[in-house]
């Protein structure tokens, strides 16, 4: 028979092994946060000399200087916007199509489905050209909607995988319901289906607002005007062939972040939901 | 109702913010268009823009894709779609080079750099120019003709710390002239406890670039293309000799510690920090050291000769170059900026600026002195990319990792030299 200390013993150090385990994992995940903070603080010579983590004189300069010369009022409006665009157009069409596919019946919904998913397969870079050549011919290039459009296309996919399968899971009994209080398809999918998927929504909203806020190649060659670009495209002006201005490139990092980190807190309560309990609905 | 509410004002936020962004196009008139991908060298352009428009009353616009990969990306698709602008560069190798020539996108340039007796043409390292000219019957199948024009250039030599010369006892301005002269000096900072040479040799292809100066200064061009060829073996004496030369740099205590593993990023930042006594870099490292220690007092010269039989080369060419589109309807008013943007004060200016050499070999004496140092290696100047002939991936691998080997004292020069040889036989067996 092992006493009740042994067993507290070993809890104690199953505990402080993982409680090790995650700090580890923690300090792995801020220390670049960290490390990029107090770059961002430095002097282009004191970045290369001065190793520590807390700079002897902080250059808070270095965060106008790069808002000023990167242009990053402008850029940081276009970001804003095209995320929130995208990320809006994204959940309207990916949920309208995930419940179709999830409720409705339809000739080739499986084809079509699994063509949905084999997009996801499909990396960006291998059709720059073709969707150059495509938004050319449509007079859509250089314009915000080509490329709203092309980004909206790109986050299709998962969102409609992940949402299709939450509807697959959720009761039908509160379709009838809905239905029997005289609701039509539409307003179901308004009025019952959103509502519920709030958590698997906050995990698409979180996915295709990083990777529109974060997209900058393509923005690159579809656009040729320097006003209508996002703001990542402002950071590689402090990036050289040669030469990088690290302490600029890191302060206007540092301002990029900053607002994708906001939503992620903001939306921290559902992406947990989501991730933990995808499965339970109603 | 708050979210229907909700929902049309994002709407219509959203037709605002797109119809704002669907303006039409104005012609563009005797507007010039350039991209590039020069980050570093953005502000001298548009400073060079402000300029010209004001002597000429055309406006130039240049316009910055970076990174130089999206940049790529961005000219490919546009040639596709017809769209790409006046003036614009290509990166990448000199096949890419041909296949837009070969795609009819660009203009052959080779009667303007003939007018007036060829000052245009004459202007130029005759070297910087190879790099964007198709010589006769060259193999790319393109007709010959001048189809860039370079805007700088750049060469790859060794540089050495005047400071730490000067705590050495040696003369600051005067760098060793032969390999003996740089062993001696090794073992004199092996005995001070200083760090020697240091280069981006993790790299690799920083190693074969010197193996390459030192197979010319031994063998000779022809020799070393002849090996390329497949006609002379990697087992002949003089390939021996080249890849003895780094055993005899180990031996000596020239090299600094972990070089055969380091990146170019890691050498600079040591010999900008004063900790290394000689670099083997590019000439982008004076805008690099100058970023990292604008108090560094430096100095630039050819890797010392270990053979009086040739003379010494380096790689080294044009740097960036511009070519004008075909399709441009302001093709005239392209060239005529291009040759004011090549000219000697211009050129002088884009050097000073952003710390590249300039192509015009004119503008030499308007530049700071380790520039000009740089500059004028390019009468040593040689590149793979004109020899005609390339070497085969595999075997530029296992000449690279030998030498590696060979710094840390795995195998001997002659151990090397056979197993490069295998190598290269596997490839020519292969291609038969």
């Amino acid at each position: 028979m092992r006493s009740a200390l042994y067993y507290k013993a070993k809890n104690t150090g199953i505990n402080l092994v993982i409680h090790f385990f995650m700090l580890t994992v923690a300090v792995t995940c801020i220390f670049p946060l960290l490390w990029m903070i107090s770059s961002s603080l430095k002097t282009q010579e004191t970045i290369f000399k001065d190793m520590s983590l807390i700079p002897k004189v902080f250059h808070f300069e270095n965060y106008y200087r790069a808002w000023v010369e990167g242009g990053f009022g402008r850029y940081f409006l276009n970001s804003v916007s095209y995320t929130v665009i995208v990320v809006v157009g994204i959940i309207i069409i990916s949920s309208m199509a995930a419940y179709a596919f999830s409720r409705l019946k339809f000739p080739g919904k499986n084809i079509l489905f699994f063509m949905f998913i084999a997009a996801m397969m499909i990396p960006i870079q291998g059709s720059f050209v073709a969707l150059y050549v495509l938004l050319n011919k449509l007079h859509l290039r250089n314009t915000p909607l080509g490329y709203i459009l092309c980004m909206i296309n790109v986050g299709l996919s998962a969102s409609i995988f992940l949402l299709k399968t939450f509807f697959d899971k959720m009761p039908k009994e509160l379709e009838d319901a809905a239905r029997i209080d005289g609701c039509s398809k539409l307003g179901i999918w308004w009025h019952v289906a959103l509502p519920l998927s709030k958590p698997v929504l906050a995990v698409v909203v979180v996915l295709n607002a990083l990777n529109v806020w974060n997209e900058f190649i393509l923005a690159l060659i579809i656009f040729d005007s320097r006003p209508l670009m996002p703001l990542q495209v402002a950071l590689m002006a402090f990036q050289g062939e040669f030469v990088t201005q690290y302490p600029l490139l890191m302060a206007g990092l540092t301002i990029a972040v900053l607002p994708i980190i906001g939503l992620y807190l903001l939306m921290q309560k559902y992406i947990i939901k989501g991730v933990t309990q995808g499965a339970v609905v109603g | 109702m708050r979210q229907s509410k909700l929902l049309s004002i994002l709407i219509i936020t959203a037709f605002l913010f797109l119809s704002a962004g669907c303006t039409a196009k104005g012609d563009s008139g005797k507007n010039i268009t350039i991209w590039h991908w020069m980050t570093d060298r953005e502000p001298a352009f548009k400073e060079l823009a402000k300029r010209y428009e004001a002597n000429s009353g055309i406006k130039v616009n240049f316009e910055l894709y970076a990174p130089s990969d999206a940049y790529s990306q961005k000219v490919r698709a546009a040639a596709q779609g017809s769209n790409l602008p006046d003036i614009f560069g290509i990166l990448g190798e000199k096949r890419d080079f041909a296949s837009f020539i070969k795609g009819g996108f660009i203009l052959d340039l080779t009667p303007y750099m003939l007018e007036d007796k060829a000052k245009w043409k004459n202007s130029f390292f005759a070297k910087a120019l190879a790099v964007d000219e198709f010589s006769a019957g060259n193999s790319y199948g393109v007709a010959p003709g001048i189809y860039g024009v370079p805007i700088d250039i750049m060469t790859i030599e060794m540089v050495y710390n005047k400071s730490l010369f000067k705590q050495l006892g040696l003369n600051p301005n005067q760098p060793p002239q032969t390999f003996e002269r740089l062993l001696e000096i090794g073992r004199k900072l092996k005995a001070a406890n200083l760090q020697g040479l240091v280069s981006g040799w993790g790299e690799i292809w920083m190693i074969d670039c010197l193996a390459s100066n030192y197979a010319f200064n031994i063998m000779g061009k022809d020799k070393v293309i002849a090996t390329i060829k497949g006609e002379v073996p990697y087992t002949d004496p003089g390939w021996v000799k080249v890849l003895s030369l780094f055993k005899d740099m180990q031996e000596s205590g020239l090299l600094a510690s972990g070089v055969v593993t380091m990146v170019n990023k890691t050498a600079e930042q040591l010999f900008a920090n004063e900790k290394a006594v000689f670099a083997f870099n590019g000439s982008w490292c004076v805008n690099v050291y100058k970023g990292m220690n604008p108090r560094l007092e430096y100095g630039a010269f050819l890797p010392p000769k270990a053979s009086n039989k040739y003379p010494m080369a380096i790689w080294g060419g044009a740097g960036s170059s511009f070519m004008v589109s075909s399709r441009s309807k302001n093709k005239e008013e392209a060239i005529k900026f291009l040759r004011w943007l090549t000219e000697a004060p211009q050129q002088a200016y884009l050097a000073e600026s952003t710390n590249n050499l300039p192509a015009n070999k004119n503008s030499l004496n308007w530049i700071p002195p380790v520039m000009a140092d740089f500059a004028k290696a390019m009468d040593n100047a040689t590149h793979p990319n004109v020899w005609g002939v390339s070497e085969f991936s595999p075997v530029i691998e296992a000449l690279d990792k030998g030498i590696q080997s060979i710094i840390i004292g795995e195998k001997t020069p002659e151990q090397v030299a056979r197993e490069v040889q295998r190598v290269k036989e596997r490839e020519l067996a292969k291609k038969r």
